[in-house]
């Protein structure tokens, strides 16, 4: 299953009350084929504006995207995207969630059915089909939004911070979830976080991003073997890692601080 | 929302709880009151008529054949007005919404007009629709349309972004947008649509009646008037008001939670 992603010199500048506001400058990266990566940055650092470049939500940008070589414009099949903020459909049960995708194409109705039952339980929820998200914890409705976009069988998963509203506990152990469904499914995983060790745990490899305007400010590599599980962030070899990322993220955090306190204080 | 108020209607109430005593006892003091200024002389007799006529005229106007000819008019004027208006609020409310530009430019004339009385409309779908059924129909649908309009394009705002953008991302097309997402998510604002727009499509489907027609409850009301048979309008009138009451307890059947 092919399915690399390579972004190529991606800008994108706003326009915004207080006049252009670069968001992005000159991104470049690449996913190969069934690989794990996570971006991660300080807030406000341009992660969800690339995350909608990528998905073709976001118009009007420079630079390219390319899917298996080939550049791509707007929306495509081949991506699948689970988005930042809680994103199920009240008005339609888990199971119907995700047959949502499927339903839209035109699936037979028993097929659709099947298929959303076999994500129900990849993303542990079973016995919980029928309910309705407003009576699922945060995480159940978070495995909800990403079973709903896998039902559609994306080559390439991005996902934009879907545990960021979650406490560390339960983020830690949705971390192993992920990565069983990603060995299981072997999609093309692109992952925005703001999480150290959640990108640790589950990335080959981590980007780190800078404050506005957003590039790229080095990428490292993530050699810790798999299979992973969380027990892994007691190794000494993770630490270490945790503490590269935060050398270069807490220069970026800092210069974010810097910049928005200000304004901050004067209202 | 109102929902308290429709919760507290909706609660089971026993005949002698509290609240049912004082809502009968209401009701009776009404009737007494009547009675008593219809038999004191106070007012021109036919004015106010005694409960008893208004009894017997209410009893003959429901075996009366010709109350229900009268009846199934002015109903299809207002199933049709209000469906006619009820659909095309829901879709120019959906444009407005979904269409931010197109929305602020409408803004000023849909609230203008909104808050206009819809019965200034009427020498004008007179002029175009003629003095039958259709016209009536016509200012039923354009009393319907405003509300339900303000409300959809309300709801419209209040759907969570990510939604869209949820949509967006699994690549529907426009109509599947409308289908799988603003129509589910405005399952409550449409409700609420439904109980204001059939309020005002069956005030101006009246008033128009009123006004100039030959059948219709409106025009049945009007004739009762100008041929000074007051107890059967009064009767007629309580006749409206119980059909009125029954439809509005239809569409709050339909629960704009979830
Ligand atoms: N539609 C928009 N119009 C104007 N400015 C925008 C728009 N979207 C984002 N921005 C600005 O672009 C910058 C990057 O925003 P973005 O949402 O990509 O940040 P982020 O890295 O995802 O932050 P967070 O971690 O808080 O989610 C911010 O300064 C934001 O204010
Ligand atoms: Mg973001």
């Amino acid at each position: 299953m092919p399915g690399a992603l390579v972004v190529e010199n991606i800008s994108k500048r706003f326009a915004t009350s207080a006049g252009a506001l670069a968001a992005l400058e000159g991104v470049s990266l690449a996913v190969p084929q069934g690989r794990f990566v996570s971006i991660i940055g300080p807030s406000g650092c341009g992660k969800s504006t690339l995350f909608g470049v990528v998905g073709g939500l976001v118009p009007d940008y420079e630079g390219r995207v390319l899917i298996d070589g080939a550049p791509v414009h707007g929306t495509h099949d081949d991506i699948g995207m689970v988005f930042q903020e809680e994103s199920t459909f009240p008005w339609l049960t888990v199971l119907e969630n995700i047959m949502f995708p499927l339903d839209a194409r035109g699936m037979a109705r028993n097929e659709c059915r099947e298929r959303a039952e076999r994500l129900v339980h990849l993303v542990g929820l079973d016995g919980f089909g029928n309910s309705y998200p407003a009576e699922l914890s945060g995480g159940m409705r978070q495995r909800t939004a990403i079973a709903r976009t896998l039902a559609a069988e994306p080559k390439i998963l991005l996902m934009d911070e879907p545990f960021a509203a979650l406490d560390e506990q339960t983020r830690l152990l949705l971390g192993d979830k992920l990565l069983q469904i990603w060995r299981e499914l072997a999609q093309t995983t692109l992952l925005i976080t703001h999480s150290i060790t959640e990108a640790v745990q589950l990335s080959d490899e981590v980007v780190v991003m800078t404050y506005r305007p957003g590039r790229i400010k080095r990428v490292i590599p993530i050699d810790l073997p798999r299979p992973r599980s969380s027990e892994i962030v007691e190794s000494a070899a993770f630490g270490r890692l945790v503490g590269t990322i935060w050398h270069d993220l807490r220069e970026e955090a800092l210069r974010g601080l810097a910049q928005t306190e200000p304004q901050g204080v004067s209202h | 929302m109102a929902t308290t108020l429709t919760n507290f209607n909706r609660a089971p109430l026993h005949w002698f709880a509290p609240v049912t005593r004082v809502r009968a006892l209401t009701l009776l003091a009404a009737a007494l009151v009547w009675e008593g200024v219809a038999r004191s002389g106070w007012l021109y007799e036919g004015v106010v008529p005694p409960l008893t006529a208004v009894a017997r005229a209410f009893v003959v106007l429901l075996v009366t054949g010709d109350t229900y000819h009268h009846l199934a008019v002015t109903a299809w004027e207002v199933a049709a007005g209000f469906g006619i208006g009820l659909v095309a609020g829901i879709a120019f409310g959906i444009l407005m919404g979904a269409r931010p530009f197109f929305g602020r430019a409408m803004a000023p004339y849909v609230d203008g007009l909104a808050t206009a009385p819809k019965i200034i409309f009427l020498p004008i779908v007179m002029l175009l629709f003629g003095v039958g059924i259709t016209s009536k129909i016509a200012l039923g649908a354009l009393s319907a349309f405003f509300p339900v309009t303000l409300n959809t394009a309300a709801g419209m705002h209040g759907i969570s972004p990510v939604l869209i953008r949820v949509g967006r991302s699994f690549r529907l097309s426009r109509a599947q947008m409308v289908r799988m997402i603003y129509l589910p998510a405005l399952r409550g604002s449409i409700i609420v649509s439904m109980r204001l727009g059939l309020g005002v499509a069956i005030i101006g489907v009246l008033l128009a009646e009123i006004k100039l027609a030959d059948r219709g409850l409106g025009f049945l009301a009007i004739d009762h008037y100008n041929q000074f048979r007051i107890p059967d309008m009064y009767a007629l009138l309580l006749f409206i008001f119980i059909l009125a009451i029954g439809a509005n307890v239809l569409i709050g059947r339909l629960s704009p939670r979830r």
